[in-house]
Order: C-alpha cells, then structure tokens, then sequence
C-alpha cells in the first residue's frame, strides 16, 4: 500500500463513521421522516464541490499569472472531483425532493445554478479533452474555469425572482438540533477530507500523465559529432 | 496606436468581407425564418397563447442563430492565419478583440432585424421600443461572451460541438432578464424596469471580464 492508497483507505474509512452517525446518531425527522437523513450528504458534498471549483478558480488565477504548471495541475483536478461531488449534490437533491416536493426537479434559483456550475465545470473539463495538451489550453481553460465561477452566482443572482422553493440555509440560522448539527459537522469534515484526498489522488494522476506526455513529445537532442578532421 | 481606431479597423474589415461575400447574414436570416416554422409546428399557437409562448420562441432562435454567428468569428481568420499576423502588429488585443466584438453583435443585430418584425408578422406580438431595446441590451453582452469563447475554441479540436457547451451556460443570465423583459414588454406579469437594469449590470460585468480576458485568449 503506498501513501496514496492508505490516504484513500482513509478517507472511505471516515465516510463510513459520517455514514454511521447519519444512520445511527442523528434522530430522525418528525415531518419528513428517514429521508432527510439526506441532508448530511447533500449539502457537505455541495460545500465541497464549491471547495473544489475554487479550487480551479485560484488555480485558473495563479496560471495566468504566473504559468505555474502545479498551479494548472491544481485546476484539472479540482474541476474532476468538483464535477462529481456536484453531482453527487444533484442526484441526492432530486432523491430527495421527489418524496417531499413531490417531482425530482424545479426551476428554482438553486437548483438551476446548481446545474448550470455542472454544466459548466463539464464544459471545462470538455475542453481540457479536446484540446493539445500545453499552455495553450491550460490558459484557455484558466479563463474558462474563471468565467465559470462567476456566472454561477450571477445565474443564482437572476433567478431569484422565481418563487423559490429550496430551503435557505438552516444551519447558520440555528434551526437545527445538536444532535443533528454534530452529525453535519461530522460529515461535512468527513466529506472535505475525502474531497481533499480526491483532488491530491487526482493532481497525482495529472503529474504521471503531464510526465508522459513530456517524456513522448521530447526529442533527445543528440549533439552532432564533431566531424573527424581529415589527415 | 490608439486602441479604439484599431477596434474599428478591425470591425470595418470583418465588415467589409461579409459584405463582399455576403455569406452569414442570408444564412442566418433562413435560419431565423426556419426556427420560426419550427416554433409554429413545435407549439399550438392561437391568438390567446402567442404573447406567452413567441418570448421563448424569440430568445431561442436567437440564441441558437448567435452560436451559428459566433462559431464562424474566427473561420476565415483560421483558414487564412491572419489573426497571428494580427497579433504581431503593435495593436493590442484588446483593441482586435473589442473589433471582432463590435462586428459579431452587428451581425446579431441584423439577425434581429429579421427576426422582431417575422415574429410580429408570424405571432401578432407587439413589436415596440422596449422589445428593442431588451434585445439590443442583451445582444451587447452575449456577443462579448460569444466572441471570447469563439477565439477560445478556434484553437480546439471538434470547436462546432464545444462553441455551445461553453457559452450557453453563460448567456443564461442575459436569458433570464432579457427574458423577463421580453415578457413583461409583451403584456406578462413582471417587471421590465428591473429587467432592464439587471441586463445593463451584466453587459457592464461581461465586457469588463472579456476584455480582461481577451489578451489570455487571443495571445498565442
């Protein structure tokens, strides 16, 4: 086992504790009944998938400036686990939501910009595919995952307007009970562990690939023998 | 070199070459007409339900005829390798992005030109200065957008399929309010004031972000 793996073993290891104290600890809902147990997930695997796309962010930010391959590294990882824990955050959302709202989806402010951070940090990693690996789309891309994180608070900005049905946040407000306030700490901490793990899992597999690539594009630049002088 | 004659410049040749070949403009104005027939048979249109379904009908044929506009920015630029003689010029890109801008929105204003007088002629919705004006301000920030993720995919393999992933997702904001505004301009409940500023807040945000941009994106 290499330390990759141990971190791995890790991190499912704690996701199993989250999974034990959403199941076993949190007391269950007098209105909704089990199926809020949701929540735990829900709403830790979106507060990592903004930690990952700022990631990308920060990253995006610091390629441009500074052309820091690790930095660039940083972005495509983040924009791959973000992606999942998205949608993660979305298919849980719509489980969720049928048995309460009564369908899986709704135009609401939340959940449209919810899809369109997907759409758009899919689009990012699209363009990571399709285009030859280098600077030039590492910097493209930089500017793509920029422009990504901003739109996404202006989509959500937008659409308030509609009716909205998504719960605002209930945890600042102090709404919840402790024993299920602990379990969402406990679980959000857990989930950010495993994100974390992700993306170093990922950068890992980037920097194995980035060496690849370099070691099947260089040249070895063999110096011209000096020409033997003729007697 | 002063910034805002090299924009000009280089919108007037972008100009000039559509208006020689005159290849966009019949395509997109057919494409228009087209959206619309499709818009007809898609939907059971009678005099009661036009004014709520042509808003949707209008921001869908121009969005779509925006990415067909936006995806051929850079062709001949491509075909041709004049936007790396372009950039070796002292301008900066800036100056030759806020060109290709200027000239891709006046390739969408024209398509609008077709499009508000077909709906009103197809859909006997009110054709009136705030639907104008709704559509003008969105076009501003949607051809900034379009036009940064046109050069963005100029350099990309399989661009005709990318060009639309990345930039719907960020018109949806100027869809939203415009949107809105198209709506409450045609008689639906909403506010077209609110509509409007919001639509000014994101062409301001947009050209100030692309023009930030323009010089990672178009430098090679």
């Amino acid at each position: 086992m290499n330390r990759y793996e141990r971190w791995a073993a890790a991190a499912a290891a704690l996701m199993l504790v989250a999974g034990a104290a959403i199941f076993l600890y949190a007391p269950t809902d007098y209105l909704q009944g089990p199926v809020q147990r949701i929540f735990y997930l829900h709403v830790s695997s979106a507060i990592a998938a903004y930690g990952c796309f700022a990631v990308v962010l920060v990253g995006g930010i610091i390629y441009l400036r500074t052309e820091s391959v690790i930095a660039d590294r940083f972005a495509r990882a983040g924009a791959l686990v973000g992606v999942v824990f998205t949608t993660v955050t979305l298919v849980m959302g719509m489980l969720w939501a049928k048995p309460i709202w009564g369908s899986f989806w709704t135009w609401d402010a939340r959940l449209t910009s919810t899809l369109v951070l997907w759409i758009i940090y899919a689009g990012y990693l699209l363009v990571r595919r399709l285009s030859d690996p280098g600077r030039q789309a590492a910097r493209l891309a930089a500017v793509v995952g920029i422009f990504g994180f901003i739109d996404v608070p202006v989509v959500h900005f937008s659409v308030t307007w509609w009716r909205t049905q998504h719960p605002g946040p209930i945890i600042v407000n102090d709404a919840l009970p402790a024993q299920m306030l602990t379990t969402f700490f406990l679980t959000m901490a857990c989930t950010l562990v495993l994100a974390a793990v992700m993306v170093w899992v990922r950068y890992r597999i980037e920097t194995l690939t980035d060496e690849r690539q370099h070691i099947a594009e260089a040249v070895p630049v063999v110096a011209a023998r000096e020409p033997e002088p003729v007697p | 070199m002063n910034p805002f004659r090299v924009a000009l410049a280089v919108a007037r040749k972008d100009i000039r070459s559509e208006w020689r070949t005159r290849e966009m403009v019949p395509a997109l104005a057919q494409f228009i007409v087209l959206a619309l027939l499709i818009g007809n048979f898609g939907f059971h249109i009678d005099a009661r339900n036009a004014p709520a379904i042509a808003p949707g009908i209008l921001w869908l044929a121009l969005v779509f005829a925006g990415l067909v506009a936006f995806g051929r920015t850079f062709a001949a630029e491509r075909e041709q390798a004049s936007l790396e003689a372009m950039l070796m010029t002292p301008a900066s890109p800036v100056a030759i992005f806020a060109g290709k801008a200027i000239a891709a929105s006046l390739l969408l204003v024209i398509c609008e030109a077709v499009l508000l007088p077909a709906l009103t002629l197809f859909f006997g919705t009110p054709f009136t200065g705030d639907v104008v004006a709704a559509v003008l301000l969105a076009t501003v920030g949607m051809a900034a957008l379009g036009v940064m993720f046109a050069a963005i995919v100029a350099r990309v393999r399989a661009r005709e399929l990318l060009l639309p992933l990345l930039t719907l997702p960020l018109w949806i904001p100027f869809i939203v309010a415009g949107g809105q505004a198209v709506q409450s301009a045609m008689g639906l409940p909403g506010s077209y004031d609110q509509a409007i500023g919001l639509l000014i807040d994101f062409d301001i945000l947009f050209v100030v972000l692309t023009s930030l941009a323009a010089r990672f994106v178009l430098e090679e």
